[in-house]
């Protein structure tokens, strides 16, 4: 199988992201999905996006992007994780 | 006590990683993951050190030499709020203030004073920080430990009252922002805003921000701002060719690995905040209340990102022409979308608005920084950080220029 890239953004690359990056990495290893995680900041998605399967942000990404964008504050606030998991999983599986 | 005496002469690289072991363990974590964040923490603390080194080494003598040759009096150095964070968890203050934070945030919702459950553990760092400076400037520990209970209080009330215009703003339902720095402005901008509102014209007055990003993105990336300065700073210290050069590079280097250092403190943190966060979850089940989370979700909109990139060159200058300002701008260049994110909301995306009050912010706050600079340096030494002696006192825009830690020193000097 393919290793998929995700690229995981929020306001600063270091705070909220690494947080999001945990969780989109446990997830991807418990499916058995093989990850390239980037982690970067809202700012540098546009030039990460090409050639990942998906943008993970918790923050709002101003610039357009060519590949799927979730939203991830419910990693954050606890609220609706597998459900944000399951999106996750499924974005990238096809 | 000798014990307590022993694990503080520990330093903050030893001493922190078992205050999160033994936290860890409290919050029902297993022996070996609490261990690991502990040392996680500590490696991170270590990284931090290597960096401000590098920083005040290089950055230093640099700054020093501009002063001679041009009478510039810009000889404090920003080192930046990862270095900030990491002075103020290192504190005695930095030691208790999670159980602290919590400890008033749990008060408060029972007796249903605010409406913030906030999970966001790492950010208690700016409570830490005004209480370590309490504590440099009163040599009072319960001092500190109350100044930033009383600031924890003051932020969650601000979160409270922030909260709707900013999940309309940012499109977050349910979410406040409970952030020590991004909040403390939020009084200064409401009466600002009210009054460019009974100004005619200004009023009306409206900036692009795509043609911003467009023009400014180069203020965005801090390894390439490092770079600038460092080669601008070389230049008027009058150094040669090859030193304003390696300078530039060092410079860059600072920027991009501050964070990096940082992400491992936050790493480290991170297992013992989700079993705080289930903790309090459980224990507030049916309850109907916002989520504090980091401001890290909301500066990336376009209005806070326009509004920084414009603020970076603006602060250098006043920086300059301010009078008695002392702070050499570098570190926290990068934390100015922090400063503005939660004014964005309140003057509803204007980002010319937003950057007229952040002026203000800033030109007040280098002040405060400048003010603040001999206590922020004894925090730093008092975490065993390596301050070369006689070298350059250290401050921060966040949070050595944060209105509310300013004020809240203030007020704790009548306890003295």
């Amino acid at each position: 199988m393919n290793r998929k890239r995700v690229v995981v953004a929020c306001g600063t690359g270091i705070a909220t992201s690494t947080v999001v990056a945990e969780k989109v990495a446990e997830a991807c290893r418990r499916e058995g999905i093989d990850v390239d995680i980037i982690q970067c900041k809202a700012t540098e998605v546009a030039t990460h996006a090409p050639g990942a399967s998906l943008v993970v942000a918790t923050t709002t990404i101003a610039t357009p992007v060519s590949v799927p964008v979730i939203n991830a504050i419910g990693f954050l606030t606890g609220v609706g994780e597998e459900e944000l998991s399951r999106r996750i999983i499924e974005a990238l599986k096809d | 006590m000798p014990v307590i005496q022993f694990i503080l002469d520990l330093g903050a690289s030893v001493m922190l990683p078992l205050i999160i072991f033994v936290m860890g363990i409290a919050f029902g974590l297993k022996a070996g993951r609490a261990f690991r964040a502990g040392v996680t923490i500590g490696v991170g603390f270590v990284g931090i050190g290597l960096v401000i080194g590098l920083l005040t080494g290089s950055l230093g003598p640099a700054a020093q030499a501009m002063v001679e040759r041009f009478g510039i009096q810009l000889n404090v150095l920003d080192v930046g709020w990862p270095a900030a964070a990491a002075i103020a968890f290192a504190s005695q203050v930095g030691a208790v203030v999670i159980p602290v934070g919590l400890l008033v945030n749990l008060v408060m919702l029972l007796t249903r004073t605010t409406q913030t459950l906030n999970i966001d553990l790492w950010n208690f760092w700016h409570f830490a920080f005004t209480g370590a400076l309490v504590t440099e400037a009163t040599g009072k520990l319960w001092l500190g430990v109350a100044a930033a209970a009383v600031n924890a209080a003051i932020i969650l009330k601000l979160a409270d009252w922030t909260a709707k215009p900013i999940q309309e703003f940012y499109g977050v339902p349910g979410i406040s922002l409970p952030h020590g720095l991004s909040a403390a402005y939020v009084p200064i901008a409401i009466p600002l805003n009210a009054l460019i509102d009974r100004i005619p014209v200004v009023r009306d007055i409206d900036l692009d921000t795509a043609k911003i990003q467009q023009r400014l993105g180069v203020f965005g990336d801090p390894m390439m701002l490092g770079l600038l300065l460092g080669i601008a700073l070389g230049l008027l210290a009058g150094y040669s060719v090859q030193e304003t050069l390696q300078l530039g590079v060092s410079m860059a280097a600072v920027m991009l690995l501050m964070p990096r250092m940082v992400r491992l403190l936050m790493e480290g943190l991170m297992p013992v905040s989700e079993a705080a966060r289930e903790y309090l979850r459980r224990r507030f089940q049916g309850r109907e209340f916002y989520i504090g989370l980091d401001s890290a979700v909301a500066v990336g909109h376009p209005a806070s990102i326009a509004t920084a990139l414009i603020l970076v060159p603006v602060t250098l200058l006043l920086a300059v022409i301010v009078p008695g300002n002392r702070l050499l701008p570098f570190g926290d260049l990068a934390t100015i979308p922090f400063v503005v994110c939660m004014i964005a909301p309140i003057v509803r995306g204007n980002v010319f608005r937003s950057v007229l009050i952040g002026m203000v912010a800033i030109t007040v706050g280098l002040l405060m920084s400048t003010s603040v600079a001999s206590l922020h340096t004894a925090a730093a030494i008092a975490a065993q950080f390596d301050i070369p002696a006689g070298a350059a006192e250290i401050s921060s825009i966040g949070d050595g220029a944060n209105p509310l830690t300013w004020v809240l020193l203030q007020l704790s000097r009548l306890f003295q």
